[in-house]
């Protein structure tokens, strides 16, 4: 049987003309695929709007007030954690240099001048190095190697990025 | 500024009495959705004081220049989407669960005509059962429609899609219960025989 236009105009539920609303009528007599569509409108409409058990907003207030006492306890210990273990680490690192400094500041002072100047040093001979292989690898690393660390590094820098959207978007619909 | 549009912004700025009143007036449509969508009283209980803890969270996101029922139904809409998904992926479904709980809708005993409320009972679990049928986004699009009287233009805003793919979806969906509808009145239709009445 042919639905057409009848499926249509009971599925778009659009206002009808007096003449389609009889034609309508007169089709969904014989065919039962558009009554049954005509009768699964009806009953989408009838059905009544289900309603929570009673105290619905008492209990949310109740499932609010712990869920701040949560995070307010998830907070402390977040940052007692972090507290202690800052200082714990930091006297593990610290605590033998401590020990000698108290004994000999001034050699321990010398020492650490002395760290930093070679530190200097090493970072102006590593930035020289940087600049002669700048200079001298684009000779040696043909163009198709070039494509293929450019591409690397773009996946990367991608792959970085779509991890930090997925760890830090808010949930859907908010 | 309507009374609605006040509690929302008093609640933007900390006032919890605020919207606990907007808890009070959305509670039925948000537990509505969740309802259909989840077809079980205790996960549409637990889905609606998510929606609302949600939204708690992240009020100060929500555009004053959309309607504040839109926003929260998107909310819903989408945890249960997300909830539903998750259950596809686990051995829990919702066959089973319908076995466990109780028939959702009591017939009313005082009722004046038992029988025919019964009928209708039967119907509603029917057509319950067939919405559980649908796709996730398709159901939601439904309930929006036919409980909420959403236009297509807040239910496209409401689940992140498009006006005509809410046209498409609605339409595949509505055929797609109409069919079940068909099919369901055919096999119904033989049993019903027996208890007629003598006469026919």
């Amino acid at each position: 049987m042919n639905h057409r236009p009848f499926e249509d105009w009971i599925l778009d539920e659009q206002p009808l003309k007096p003449e389609q609303k009889r034609d309508l009528q007169a089709h969904l007599l014989e065919c039962s695929h558009c009554t049954a569509l005509s009768e699964v409108s009806l009953e989408l409409r009838s059905v009544k709007v289900a309603a929570p058990a009673p105290g619905f907003t008492a209990r949310f207030e109740a499932r609010l007030n712990s869920q701040k006492v949560r995070e307010r306890r998830n907070r402390l210990v977040g940052a007692l954690v972090l507290g202690i273990g800052g200082v714990g680490l930091l006297i593990w690192f610290i605590g033998p240099y401590m020990a000698r400094f108290l004994g000999s500041p001034a050699g321990w002072i010398a020492a650490v001048v002395s760290f930093f100047v070679v530190l200097v040093d090493m970072l102006r001979a590593l930035g020289d190095v940087g600049s002669i292989m700048l200079r001298i690898l684009p000779g040696f690393i043909p163009p198709i190697g070039w494509m293929i660390i450019l591409s690397a590094i773009s996946g990367l820098t991608l792959l970085w990025m779509v991890s930090i959207w997925r760890f830090t978007r808010f949930a859907k619909g908010v | 500024m309507n009374e609605e549009q006040a509690w929302v912004f008093q609640a933007q700025k900390g006032d919890d009495q605020a919207f606990t009143q907007l808890v009070e007036a959305y509670q039925k449509p948000v537990y509505n959705l969740c309802y259909r969508m989840l077809g079980e009283p205790e996960a549409a209980e637990d889905a609606s004081q998510e929606t609302f803890l949600r939204a708690y969270q992240h009020l100060g996101r929500y555009d004053a220049s959309r309607p504040f029922a839109t926003w929260l139904l998107s909310i819903a809409a989408h945890y249960c989407i997300d909830r539903l998904r998750r259950r596809r992926f686990s051995t829990f479904s919702i066959d089973d669960e319908e076995d466990d709980a109780p028939a959702f809708e009591i017939p009313d005993a005082d009722a004046p005509n038992p029988e025919r409320e019964s009928i209708r009972r039967e119907e509603r679990e029917n057509l319950h059962e067939m919405l559980a049928s649908l796709d996730a986004t398709d159901r939601a699009a439904i309930v929006m429609r036919y409980w909420n009287d959403a236009s297509e233009i807040e239910i496209a805003e409401s689940l992140g899609l498009t006006v005509s793919a809410v046209k498409s979806r609605l339409h595949r969906a509505r055929l797609a219960l109409g069919k079940r509808w068909e099919e369901s009145s055919a096999q119904k239709e033989p049993k019903r025989r027996p208890h007629e009445s003598p006469a026919f």
